[in-house]
């Protein structure tokens, strides 16, 4: 039954706040007699963070590490009734876009005490990009765990056959090599899929056309021309055919069959790839991102956290550390494709691996999304925008003065 | 004093917490909000103002309005004609076939998405698969404004028809063999004994159905949310999934709790209209 679903699953989130709030202290202090148990959440599947969980216990007797899994789907809204209930876990993973959200309801404790403490946690240690995702108005709130950036897959039959066999390098290659791929398919072939649905997307074009989405005063930037010539040329791969409309196009599916010989996607794409598509394993490549001014690629994944209403703060601040070591990063790289943020832990064999070097050489050219708490419901109001020009055929100047406006007012500029 | 139980409840789990949707209706509230109760502040009406100015919300009013048109009668329509059928016989084919309408109602809705997913994708699909044997272009099911629209409604009465069919079947077998009995005397045919006994005396399952129903796809969710999110250019985007939207993807509870006394508010209209319309019908 969907019996005022809105209604009553927003006022339950406040009713059950009054309710859990007064049983939850109760329920911590009673573990807190001998051994301790430490609460973990972590977003995506057990069986990657089990047996890390299970080195730290080994490592700590007395520390019994609890380790809740909760479906990335869900784990938006799970958070919102931990901080609602103020009564959740003690370590929380945080996908990076999250944390100014977060950190600004103050669910997010302050980790500066804690890198004193503990060496591991140093910024130095980490990406830059993955550090900058952890701050939230000059505080640190996180400390990093993996990255995962944006490259460029490509079928290196298909490219070296229309001359670019390393892969497009600029833009202007870029467009040139898919007019080609396109031309040599025939009907029903395209060059690269364009992810409408995911914001970041055009924001990596963006990026490297020099354009910010925020500037620094916290004005957007979305009418100014170097993001409409950024928008542009993206919609120009529709307008040309070289990316398919609609966007339930299986890429595993054509990126094997070469309906489709380019992508840009994520790391966890690689394991995908090879499972999904082991007929065309030596055929395909992964390799930066082209360029225009410059080849900027976003910088995202997860971060970890101590949830600012745990009752063993110490505690986790210790389990974070070790998390930031390069054992632990290693072992969740083996145990999810996840890329460590420790720069360290690129040095090892395990990682050699040349797809993911590219992801690595990616990494030192990336940079995160607006750090401001607005930017999810800007970001979703860019998505509109570009669908309204791709699909809706509505002018790109008119409707980016529409969306910079909205940005405005969503940043509270007068 | 012994319906307290039932009051209580009521009150704890129904009253209560609409009343403080009311309340939060009239703050803006937010996740800070949320975290630390003194910074929400009065918003008076502002998020009522601000909601019906809001081009999306206006915009998943008309597509609730255009689910509901179309959707209800078709469901009401078709799971009765469909209880009619299987009425006619008991052997294990009828039997066989009340399990495979009702399955669809007790499939999870991912599970369901993701099956029609496939039928609906544009490459790879089935659909387009079987208009390429007719010799017809192929149809971007979800990626259409009109037709995803279409393609959802399909889906949901597909998954809906199942459970108004049972409800049906029941009605049909409380009827009395004697008032057929009576008719055939009288020398009715088949389709006189359908169109004034049946479908008459099937009138308060008719009504629950389609009181229900009506409710049902009034709150439309599920189905926008797994498939489409709402997309293309909103034409999927359903007055709940708007709600949840703006409560759970982007904390504005204040405004999401506006919403939902809006559609609260249509809800309770439609359903006063339902039974001020039943009043009228002639009862046997």
């Amino acid at each position: 039954m969907k019996k005022k679903t809105g209604l009553v699953i927003t006022s339950a989130l406040l009713g059950f706040s009054l309710v859990a709030a007064g049983c939850g202290s109760s329920n911590n202090e009673s573990a807190s007699s001998d051994s301790k148990t430490l609460k973990v959440w972590f977003m995506g599947t057990a069986d990657t963070v089990t047996p890390i969980a299970k080195m730290y216990e080994e490592k700590n007797p007395g520390i019994k590490v609890e380790v809740q899994a909760i479906p990335w789907d869900n784990a938006h809204d799970k958070l919102l009734t931990a901080v609602a209930s103020k009564n959740g876990p003690d370590v929380v993973q945080m996908g990076t876009t999250w944390i100014p959200e977060f950190a600004a309801a103050g669910a997010l404790k302050d980790m500066a005490p804690y890198i004193e403490k503990y060496p591991s946690m140093k910024a130095e240690n980490f990406f830059d990009g993955a550090v900058q995702t952890t701050k939230y108005q000059d505080k640190t709130v996180a400390i990093p765990f993996y990255v995962e950036t944006r490259a460029m897959f490509y079928r290196t039959d298909l490219l070296g056959e229309v001359g670019y066999p390393e892969g497009p390098k600029t833009w202007d290659e870029l467009k040139d090599a898919s007019k080609k791929l396109v031309a040599k398919g025939g009907a029903g072939h395209y060059a690269l899929p364009i992810e409408a649905k995911d914001s970041i997307y055009t924001a990596i074009f963006a990026w490297q056309n020099g354009s910010e989405l925020i500037d620094s005063n916290r004005k957007p930037q979305f009418n100014q021309p170097a993001y409409v010539e950024t928008i542009n040329f993206l919609k120009s791969f529709y307008d040309e055919g070289l990316s398919p409309k609609g966007t339930d196009l299986d890429t595993v599916a054509a990126f094997k069959d070469g309906t489709m010989g380019m992508f840009i996607s994520g790391p966890w794409m690689i394991q995908t790839v090879k499972e999904k598509a082991p007929e065309i394993d030596g055929k395909w490549a992964v390799t930066t991102l082209p360029a225009k001014k410059t080849n900027t690629s976003s910088i995202g994944g997860a971060d970890l956290s101590i949830f600012n209403y745990s009752k063993n703060p110490d505690e986790a601040a210790k389990f974070i550390a070790f998390m930031a070591e390069q054992d632990a990063q290693l072992k969740f790289y083996e145990t999810s494709n996840s890329m460590p943020a420790l720069k360290a832990a690129w040095e090892n064999d395990a990682l050699k691996d040349p797809m993911i070097q590219a992801f690595g050489k990616q990494l030192e050219n990336s940079r995160p999304a607006p750090m401001v708490t607005e930017y999810e419901e800007i970001a979703k109001a860019a998505m509109a925008s570009f669908e309204q020009i791709t699909v809706g055929g509505a002018d790109t100047q008119t409707e980016l003065d529409k969306l910079n406006a909205k940005a405005n007012e969503l940043l509270g500029n007068k | 004093m012994f319906i307290a139980p039932a009051v209580i409840l009521l009150t704890l789990f129904s009253i209560i917490p609409i009343i403080i949707a009311l309340f939060i209706s009239f703050t803006d509230m937010d996740l800070v909000g949320l975290a630390d109760y003194s910074s929400i502040s009065g918003a008076g009406f502002a998020n009522y103002i601000n909601i019906f100015k809001d081009p999306v919300f206006l915009k998943s009013m008309y597509n609730t309005m255009i689910y509901v048109v179309i959707g209800v009668p078709l469901v009401v329509a078709a799971s009765m004609g469909v209880a009619l059928l299987l009425n006619y016989g008991t052997g294990w084919l009828f039997k066989s076939f009340r399990v495979i309408y009702y399955m669809p109602s007790i499939t999870n809705i991912v599970a369901v998405a993701v099956v029609w997913g496939y039928l609906y994708n544009g490459s790879y699909g089935l659909f387009n698969y079987i208009l390429s044997i007719f010799g017809l272009p192929a149809q971007q099911w979800l990626q259409d404004p009109t037709l995803a629209k279409l393609s959802l409604i399909l889906l949901a009465f597909w998954k809906s028809i199942g459970l108004n069919m049972i409800i049906f079947l029941a009605a049909l077998q409380g009827i009395p063999r004697s008032y057929y009995e009576a008719a055939e005397i009288d020398g009715a045919t088949g389709w006189k004994k359908l169109r004034f006994i049946t479908v008459p005396l099937l009138g308060f399952a008719t009504f629950f159905v389609t009181i229900t129903t009506l409710i049902g796809w009034i709150q439309f969710f599920e189905e926008p949310l797994v498939m489409t999110k709402g997309g293309p250019l909103n034409a999927t985007m359903s007055m709940a999934l708007f709600i949840y939207n703006n409560g759970f993807q982007l904390s504005k509870f204040g405004y999401a709790a506006a919403g939902s006394f809006v559609l609260f508010i249509i809800i309770i209209i439609v359903t006063l209209i339902q039974f001020a319309v039943k009043k009228k019908e002639v009862e046997y």
